[in-house]
């Protein structure tokens, strides 16, 4: 039972914050401001944990339990992606 | 009522999103025209099975309304309710409120059936794939309070909130309650009414209602007052009011449209139709005696008009208890004859409807309605001018709470 | 004149025992009757963990065709009910009917059949469009939560303003606030007023897993609810029911009812933050129970014990605590604040009605009910949290504080005979 090791990446995070929470931001902007806290760009805790929910589905695996803990979309891509790869 | 406080409650700004206008002028068009706009359901899922007419809301595009972040975790019901309340605030010139006095603004709504569609398809995720496919706004988008919450958060509005699910008459009581939070002392209340019970589960539930009507031509499904009354149809839609303490709407050259002058409510069993006539003229009573309003005083009635045969004559002869000899005088009408009954929602557009008519002078017409057979003078086929001062307006719900709630005429449009 | 709201008869249907004398039992005594699901199959799920209710509707006089008619969260409310009104000693014979007002809140209502008839028609979440032949026929009656208030006036013949009240978790709280109203402004003399929830179904259970509110320590369900501990995890999921049988004062005492305590004040308040999240300063709850002191003339330092909301969220505990050291600030300190959440979890809507009986019983009795499980203190909740035994006090005032999903901040103050100040 393998899952796909594939990285997500800044612009997939950007789709996922359009689709689980309704924030519009350009993945270039996402990508300059990797270290801007996600309540700037107007993600919420539960937008986080509906982000959060739909990568676990998608990946067949539980990511870490703070990972709606980030503040940050650095923070939070480091975090799911050392998940991803470790199989943690 | 304690006779101490004489705050008095002012409606200031109406807010409509309903099958026959998705705003306030073109509600009011619809409605003075008599216009009926009961058709095929449409909505996806619902074709195949036995109630195949109501008022659904067409063309209504939350996108250009609502922000996506609320529209995510929001259902098509709450979705109705931020836009009419967006509405409503704008007309009462009271959008910037809140900066300034947070706890002055309260929100009250009432539901009768919660965000259906958004729990369906939440429903649908954790038994067809499995607990982990439920989002995390199932927990808010479909409980009854979603409403008040959504519209106090996305305006600001700290003041006392609140939410009332006495089956359709809720409405009527929750503008009461508004009114007495206004005469406790909060400002402003932002209050309504908005229901979305056409998506496919919600119209199964629906189903077992014994007064729902399945007829199939929309030009026959709701007859309220005549001999063919076959039931009622429901519908989308509602309205939002601000209401407020009038001498501040005063103060600040607000435009008193109507004020919240009398209201009350019994309960005399579900479905017992034979009932509600000593139910919803005990209300009507009530009402009167707290408006300090004679009967002869209501120039019109905006009917619940349920449309079957037994409730029908039951609001008839409630009419002739409460009003006497003026209860058969007294020009009756029930727009929603033309729109169906958006439970909750309902007696908010009535609300609406009535302040427009008081406001034009001008008493709309029952939609599809020519026959009537009771001894009541109900208008028909096209508006009739008359002065209009006191408005009654008359709710029941499924479940056998009644309601009558009276209006009277603002001072004028002249800020 | 002012009218006054007196508390003249109390039911509770609650985890660990029916009735008010096995509820106050359990609190007394601090036992928790929180444990594993038993109600459905919960494999799969975060939480497999709640406080149900050991429930037999015949049993507690219930006819089989309302049972078969009414969802569970009814008959909990009827059972209430019945034991709130023989407690009172009501005769609604000699009641003018008009006068008889119900209020009883619900924040889930009928979710528990709505989602067992869906199964149905859907074949198990396998189509949209829905398939109406296999739905029951008494579907229509979860459809709306307005079923609640009805069936129980219709029981009782109360034929005055009648109404379900659904505020998210403050249901409780403001369905007995309301219906305080409902008698001050002279629209009812006796006012039915309560609460009832029974959320334990796979999609509320799921829904509060999907924000993980709720605790997924499924090895040790009797520790499992912590409020204000510092190892706390989220709330365990409750059920149940409480009735309060409120009355105008002087038309309680001219038939000669004992009058438990009156109803000083209520108010509620939104916070318009975020639909799940509260803050860590609870300004809005603060000024909720400045509005109930005000209201009820009580200033803060009379006030003898709060009975928190206390849901074992890491959020909730500390705005809570917050809010409370706002409002009475030094004598929060040397006032005992405790949560019976830790001993029967959350019901929801009906957690705050169950927790105004809770108050009323502790007047009664002059104890402080405990919060159970309570080990280790958390710095930021830095009050007497009444760890695990109940404890003798004279109490004259108590303050019941609850916080709903959509900001809803509610405070209802309870007076006992030696409490008033006028």
């Amino acid at each position: 039972m393998t899952t796909e090791m594939t990285q997500v990446t800044v612009e997939e995070l950007a789709t996922l914050m359009k689709k689980a929470a309704g924030v519009t931001v350009d993945p270039h902007d996402l990508e300059r401001r990797v270290d801007t806290p996600f309540a700037e760009f107007g993600l919420d805790s539960l937008g986080l944990l509906g982000i959060v929910g739909e990568l676990e589905n998608r990946h067949g695996r539980a990511l870490p339990t703070d990972a709606e803990r980030c503040k940050s979309p650095r923070q939070f891509l480091d975090l799911v992606n050392g998940a991803f790869t470790t199989g943690a | 009522m304690s006779g101490q406080r004489t705050r008095h409650t002012a409606i200031t700004g109406i807010g409509v999103v309903a099958p026959n206008g998705l705003r306030t002028d073109t509600y009011w068009k619809s409605v003075k025209e008599g216009l009926n706009v009961l058709d095929r359901i449409t909505r996806e899922g619902c074709g195949h099975l036995p109630l195949r007419v109501a008022g659904e809301v067409r063309g209504f595009d939350p996108s250009a309304l609502i922000e996506d972040t609320f529209l995510v975790q929001t259902d098509r019901f709450t979705h109705f309710a931020l836009a009419a309340a967006d509405a409503a605030l704008e007309d009462a010139g009271l959008s910037g409120i809140a900066a300034d006095a947070p706890y002055s603004v309260g929100v009250v709504t009432a539901a009768g059936s919660g965000g259906g569609e958004f729990g369906q398809r939440e429903l649908q995720k954790l038994w067809g794939q499995g607990a982990r496919f439920v989002g995390p706004y199932q927990s808010i988008a479909w409980f009854y309070a979603a409403s008040t919450g959504q519209i106090s958060i996305r305006r600001g509005f700290k003041g006392p909130c609140g939410v009332v699910a006495s089956d359709e008459a809720g409405g009527l009581d929750a503008v009461a309650h508004a009114a007495r939070a206004v005469r406790r002392g909060t400002d402003v209340v932002v209050v309504g009414a908005a229901e979305a019970p056409l998506a496919p589960y919600s119209m199964v539930c629906q189903l077992g209602y014994p007064e729902l009507s399945t007829v199939e031509d929309p030009s026959c499904a709701y007859r309220p007052f005549t001999s063919a009354a076959c039931g009622f149809v429901p519908a989308e839609g509602g309205a939002v009011l601000v209401v407020e303490d009038a001498d501040r709407a005063h103060r600040r050259g607000g435009v008193v449209r109507a004020t919240v002058a009398g209201h009350a409510a019994t309960f005399t069993g579900a479905s017992r139709w034979d009932r509600s006539r000593e139910g919803l003229a005990h209300a009507i009573r009530a009402a009167l005696d707290e408006a300090g309003c004679a009967p002869e005083e209501i120039d019109v009635v905006f009917a619940d008009a349920l449309g079957s045969p037994e409730a029908d004559r039951a609001e008839a002869l409630a009419l002739a208890d409460a009003l006497g000899p003026h209860g058969t005088r007294v020009p009756v009408t029930a727009p929603k004859a033309g729109i169906g009954r958006s439970y909750c929602g309902a007696p908010l557009l009535d609300i609406a409807a009535a302040v427009l008519a008081m406001e034009h002078g001008q008493i709309p017409p029952t939609p599809g309605v020519f026959d009537v057979c009771h001894e009541i003078d109900l208008v028909t086929s096209t508006a009739r001018p008359a002065e209009l001062r006191t408005a009654l307006v008359l709710s029941r719900g499924l479940m056998g709470s009644n309601a009558a709630l009276v209006l009277r005429r603002g001072p004028g449009t002249a800020a | 004149m002012t009218r006054r709201v007196a508390v003249t008869g109390i039911g509770v249907v609650a985890p660990g025992g029916i009735g008010v004398p096995a509820f106050w039992d359990l609190l007394s005594n601090g036992r928790t009757a929180t444990r594993g699901i038993t109600l459905f199959d919960p494999e799969g799920l975060r939480s497999r963990i709640a406080a149900e209710c050991d429930f037999d509707p015949l049993a507690h006089g219930l006819e089989p065709e309302l049972v078969e008619r009414a969802d569970r969260y009814i008959q909990f409310a009827m059972v209430a009910a019945a034991e709130a009104i023989a407690d009172g000693g009501v005769d609604f014979g000699s009641e003018d009917p008009w006068r008889v007002a119900v209020s009883l809140g619900s924040a889930v209502g009928g979710t528990t059949r709505l989602e067992h008839d869906y199964v149905l028609v859907s074949e198990r979440g396998q189509r949209w469009d829905v398939d109406h032949r296999t739905a029951e026929p008494q579907l229509h009656l979860a459809f709306s939560p307005s079923t609640l208030a009805s069936v129980v006036a219709e029981r009782f013949g109360a034929q005055g303003p009648v109404q379900t009240v659904s505020t998210g978790c403050t249901s409780g709280l403001d369905a007995v606030g309301y219906g305080s109203h409902t008698i001050e402004e002279g629209r009812a003399d006796i006012c039915i007023a309560g609460a009832s929830d029974s959320p334990i179904s796979p999609i509320t259970m799921a829904c509060f897993d999907a924000i993980k509110a709720t605790s997924p320590n499924n090895d040790d369900p009797a520790h499992a609810s912590r409020p204000f501990d510092a190892h706390r995890d989220g709330f365990v999921m409750g059920e149940g029911a409480a009735v309060l049988v409120l009355e105008e004062l002087e038309h309680a005492r001219a038939r000669g009812a004992h009058v438990y305590c009156e109803i000083g004040g209520y108010a509620t308040f939104g916070n318009s933050y975020h639909m799940t999240g509260l803050t860590s300063e609870g300004l809005e709850m603060a000024r909720a129970i400045d509005t109930t002191l005000d209201h009820a003339r009580v200033d803060p330092t009379d006030i003898d014990y709060v009975n928190a909301h206390g849901s074992g969220t890491r959020q909730n505990d500390r705005h809570e605590t917050a809010a409370v050291k706002r409002s009475l600030g030094a004598h929060a300190y040397d006032t005992p604040m405790s949560s019976i959440k830790s001993m029967v979890g959350h019901s929801l809507g009906a957690i705050g009605a169950i927790e105004v009986v809770a108050c009323v019983l502790a007047l009664a009795r002059q104890v402080v009910p405990p919060t159970a499980n309570y080990e280790t203190p958390d710095p930021e909740c830095d009050l007497d949290y009444v760890p695990r035994t109940a404890r003798p006090r004279r109490l004259d005032n108590v303050l019941s504080v609850g916080s709903g999903f959509g900001g809803f901040q509610s405070a209802v103050l309870l007076t006992g005979p030696g409490g008033r100040k006028r």
